[in-house]
């Protein structure tokens, strides 16, 4: 084989290969943002937006490392949650929640749980008035 | 009022010197002439500017919603400091006074190689669109110009700041993004450079000029990189130091794509190939930092970080985009416009040749720069084209890299076993051979040391046999001329990193413990004990720090870390502020993330319905009625700012009711796990017992069916403390001081070199002073070049 061949040949392997295994790798890792009832039906790894149904409360229980709440999303169905680990951070002013996990049964086993709150870490004119 | 002047000051000196550069660069001499001024001038500006802004920081001027916002007058100095670039308007204003301050030190480096119109004009490009987002995101506003909607009056002066995020009290906020801001000015020097040489037709000679400055900025970039990565495992308590997550990733873009282009600068340095290609990265390397700062800044990634994103409003997030497009167009119209010119001094590499491996290593680094683009953006490339929004998984990152990795080791190893040009097979087999046999001797170690992944294996195989050769390479050059061990130096960091990352990404063995206070409790291999906590940085008025006191021993061996759990008024006491314990070793690292705490309850409560009454559990003639509950709204608020409500209780004894009624008042304060009650002890008048109220369950809709909680002691002893209970993640991770000691090594490497190659561009600037024209100037070096590398094979 010449070096030109050779050269043509290395980069063609080079990037099919490469690309064949990142659209691979990229399709196992994409987490669909779906709705509770979608996520019921997947049975997969899904990421489910919505908010923390309070008046259900929540608990951590120490022994387990597990939190558990219950959550509503956008269609206003709700769905116990279970996230192994504690708290997330922010969890009570949370405008919305994102969890990420998948259906068991009636429960969603969630590995994350993410807290969106917009005023987190922005002042707002009622801040400025507070005084000590 | 003056420094909001300075700012437009500053926009119109970037634009006049812009095209006053780019007139010098055409042979007008007197327009060069004012552009060096009217620079010097913009540099003072924004020294002026960045002056008043730490200076309003530093004297609490809260007039200033910036100030406001990011400070507060308990803060120490050194995080008075960085509260000037912990907001959007201050890192901007930092990154702006840094590309102006390395201007100030290019401008006469570009102008002894003849560079200083094209490259400065460039230069002060940037600074304008540096300077059109200060307009929109100006770090002077005052407070009632930014909340004029909000009916703030001129003459209002908020009484305190806001402060700054208890995150970000420590160090290293001092020393990272200082750091990493330098990375990403300097990344524009070498696109400047690459600019220049397309206006200037001069497509070898740039990468000369621009080399020390690539390499200088990669090794900063990098450098800011690791910071933050053991800024996250030493302070924040994230558990590891790398996390792909989008603003990780978007300084890694950059730096990957620099990392690129320092090779294949290195081969067209030596073979005059890859020109084209050194034109596209140079520009890449600089786009990507700006993609990341739109990424990261613009608001688009929302919910799809652990960092915080402010959206910074229309205006801003329209200069970013115009910031990114009208660069890219300048570089792509630059390259093609130049491309059939170029097409001459194009060379083909042989495969077997030093020059042809550097390639491919460069074109495995990018695809990594690519991949890791693709996976940040995917979410927001999705939203844009329509689809259901998606986020990618960091097992994206892992798999894509345990494929190009290993490939870049082995491609490395090949690349310095190879030579320049050409390299005669027979020599190479040899060398092959040894490098192999080593390989697979240390590979056999580290399965035995208990690696036994397959993908791990190989991943160790190949950093072996990069290390290997690598080591040998220094070991050879080491007596003849420490400054050729620059490459050799960062290669062998890069492998060092990598047996970290195999290591800690592997073998990491996590345990959750709950741990009450002074009981010893088995976990894994070892016995933590939780002994107590003792406060720590009193001066803070929004939070009670405490440093919880772990002892972890196993044998004989003991050492006691101090993990932090804190809540502050920051952020409302809604979540803990966390810190992690961290016994340091050789071997490994034992890491303690604090997760929850838990008081005991000392007393046995009684609930009490509201109308309902009660025998006193410890002297049953006593009889207790909850008559009702006062309100918050008709109580003093408790000393410390806390709410106060009471319970009216009707005390009856032996049957006889007392005269007045007793107020038994508790303190509210909001927490993690809802309402906390902390009691004020009552004392039941006639005996020596006390009530307090624990807790209040209020129902409004039915007042009768609210209900309180009562505990009750004997006044005549002192209180009992509560045990407390402390729920902690306890890992150990082994091997983790490789990375640091890897990535310290790599940007070891990168000094080496960088003073290496800029003493070589003083030899060839002073050789093209010396000569009338530039192209016997370059014919000059030419002829030099060969006489530079003796050593090299």
């Amino acid at each position: 084989m010449n070096p030109k061949t050779l050269r043509v040949v290395i980069a063609i392997v080079l990037v099919a290969g490469l690309g064949t295994a990142s659209v691979y790798f990229l399709q196992g890792s994409s987490i669909e943002y779906t709705n509770l009832q979608r996520a019921g039906q997947l049975g997969k790894t899904v990421q489910v937006v919505g908010t923390w149904d309070k008046p259900k409360g929540m608990n951590y229980d120490v022994e387990s490392n597990i939190f558990s709440f219950t959550m509503k999303d956008e269609q206003g169905k709700s769905m116990f949650v279970e996230l192994t680990g504690a708290k997330p951070n922010n969890f009570e002013i949370a405008t919305s929640i994102v969890v990420k996990g998948r259906v068991e049964g009636n429960t969603l086993k969630a590995s994350h749980v993410l807290t969106k709150c917009p005023s987190k870490y922005e002042g707002n004119a009622s801040d400025l008035k507070r005084t000590t | 009022m003056i420094a909001q002047i300075l700012i437009h000051m500053f926009l119109g000196c970037a634009v006049s010197s812009t095209v006053l550069y780019a007139m010098g660069s055409r042979g007008n001499a007197n327009a060069l002439k004012v552009a060096r001024g009217i620079f010097s001038a913009l540099a003072l500006i924004l020294l002026a500017s960045s002056t008043i802004l730490i200076t309003l920081i530093l004297s609490h001027d809260f007039r200033y919603t910036y100030v406001q916002s990011y400070s507060s007058a308990d803060l120490p100095t050194h995080l008075l400091i960085a509260s000037f670039y912990s907001g959007q308007e201050g890192s901007f204003l930092l990154w702006t006074l840094l590309v102006a301050g390395i201007g100030v030190i290019l401008a006469p480096y570009a102008r002894r190689f003849g560079y200083e119109g094209a490259a400065m004009s460039f230069y002060s490009l940037i600074l304008v669109f540096l300077g059109l987002l200060l307009v929109a995101k100006n770090p002077f506003a005052y407070v009632w110009q930014t909340y004029a909607a909000d009916g703030i009056q001129e003459t209002f002066v908020p009484e305190k700041g806001r402060g700054l995020n208890p995150l970000l009290h420590n160090a290293w906020i001092t020393i990272h993004p200082p750091i990493l801001f330098t990375g990403f000015a300097s990344m524009s020097v070498s696109f400047v450079f690459a600019m220049a040489g397309l206006v200037k037709r001069e497509y070898h000679r740039w990468i000369d000029v621009a080399l020390p400055w690539t390499l200088a900025a990669t090794g900063i970039l990098g450098f800011g990189i690791m910071l933050g990565g053991f800024w996250a495992y030493e302070t924040l308590g994230w558990g590891g130091f790398w996390g792909w997550d989008p603003v990780e990733n978007s300084s890694l873009i950059p730096w990957l794509v620099s990392v690129a282009l320092v090779h294949t600068m290195l081969v067209q340095k030596r073979t005059r190939g890859l020109v084209k290609t050194n034109m596209v990265l140079a520009v890449a390397a600089f786009v990507m930092v700006l993609y990341s700062t739109f990424l990261t800044r613009s608001g688009v990634l929302g919910d799809t970080s652990v960092h915080s994103f402010v959206d910074p409003g229309k205006f801003a997030f329209w200069i970013l985009l115009a910031f990114m497009v009208t660069f890219v167009a300048i570089g792509v119209y630059l390259v093609v416009i130049r491309s059939r010119d170029m097409n001459i001094a194009r060379e083909d590499f042989t495969p077997t040749t030093r020059e042809f491996m550097l390639a491919i290593g460069s074109a495995l680094i990018m695809a990594s720069a690519v991949l890791v683009t693709i996976g940040t953006s995917w979410p927001v490339l999705l939203e844009i084209i329509g689809q259901p929004k998606v986020a990618v998984a960091t097992t994206f990152y892992d798999n894509v890299h345990l494929i190009l990795v290993p490939l870049v080791f082995v491609v490395n190893g090949l690349s310095l076993l190879l030579q320049w040009r050409s390299s005669p097979l027979a020599v190479i087999r040899r060398r092959l051979a040894v490098a192999a046999v080593a390989t697979a001797a240390c590979t056999a170690v580290t399965v035995v040391l208990g690696v036994h992944k397959p993908e791990m294996i190989v991943l160790a195989a190949a950093a072996w046999f990069s290390l290997v050769i690598n080591a040998q390479h220094m070991w050879s050059f080491i007596t003849k001329s420490a400054a050729m061990l620059g490459a050799y130096v960062s290669h062998l960091g890069f492998a060092l990193l990598m047996f970290g990352v195999i290591a800690t990404s592997g073998y990491t063995v996590v345990h959750h413990a709950v741990l009450p206070q002074g009981v010893p409790t088995a976990v894994g291999d070892y016995t933590l004990t939780f002994a107590g906590k003792e406060q720590v940085e009193k001066q803070f008025r929004d939070r009670e720090k405490f440093r919880y006191a772990v002892s972890i021993a196993r044998g004989s061996d003991s050492t006691t870390v101090f993990p932090v759990l804190y809540y502050s008024d920051f952020n409302q006491r809604q979540s803990a502020f966390l810190e992690p314990g961290i016994r340091w070793g050789m071997i490994r690292d034992l890491y303690i993330s604090p997760k929850a705490t838990e008081m005991e309850d000392v007393y046995k409560k009684t609930t009490v319905q509201r109308g309902a009454s009660i025998k006193m559990p410890f002297d049953t003639t006593i009889t207790l009625q909850l008559e009702r509950f006062s309100m918050p709204t008709t109580e003093e608020p408790a000393p410390d700012g806390r709410m106060r409500m009471s319970a009216l209780v009707q005390v009856e004894s032996f049957g006889v009711r007392a005269d007045s009624i007793l107020r038994v008042p508790t303190r509210i304060s909001q927490t993690s796990t809802g309402m906390a009650f902390d009691p004020e002890w009552t004392a039941i008048p006639g005996t020596q017992w006390g009530i307090g109220l624990v807790k209040i369950v209020r129902d409004n809709e039915n007042v009768d069916q609210s209900t309180a909680d009562f505990v009750f002691r004997d006044m005549g002893k002192p209180l009992p403390t509560p045990k407390e209970t402390f729920t902690v993640e306890f890992s150990e991770k082994p091997l983790i001081g490789l990375v640091w000691i890897g990535v310290v090594t790599m940007v070891a490497g990168f000094a080496f070199s960088i003073a290496r190659y800029a003493r070589q561009a003083a030899q060839r600037s002073t050789l093209l002073v010396s000569t009338e024209s530039p192209h016997s100037g370059q014919q000059t070096i030419k002829a030099n070049t060969a006489n530079l590398h003796p050593n090299e094979s």
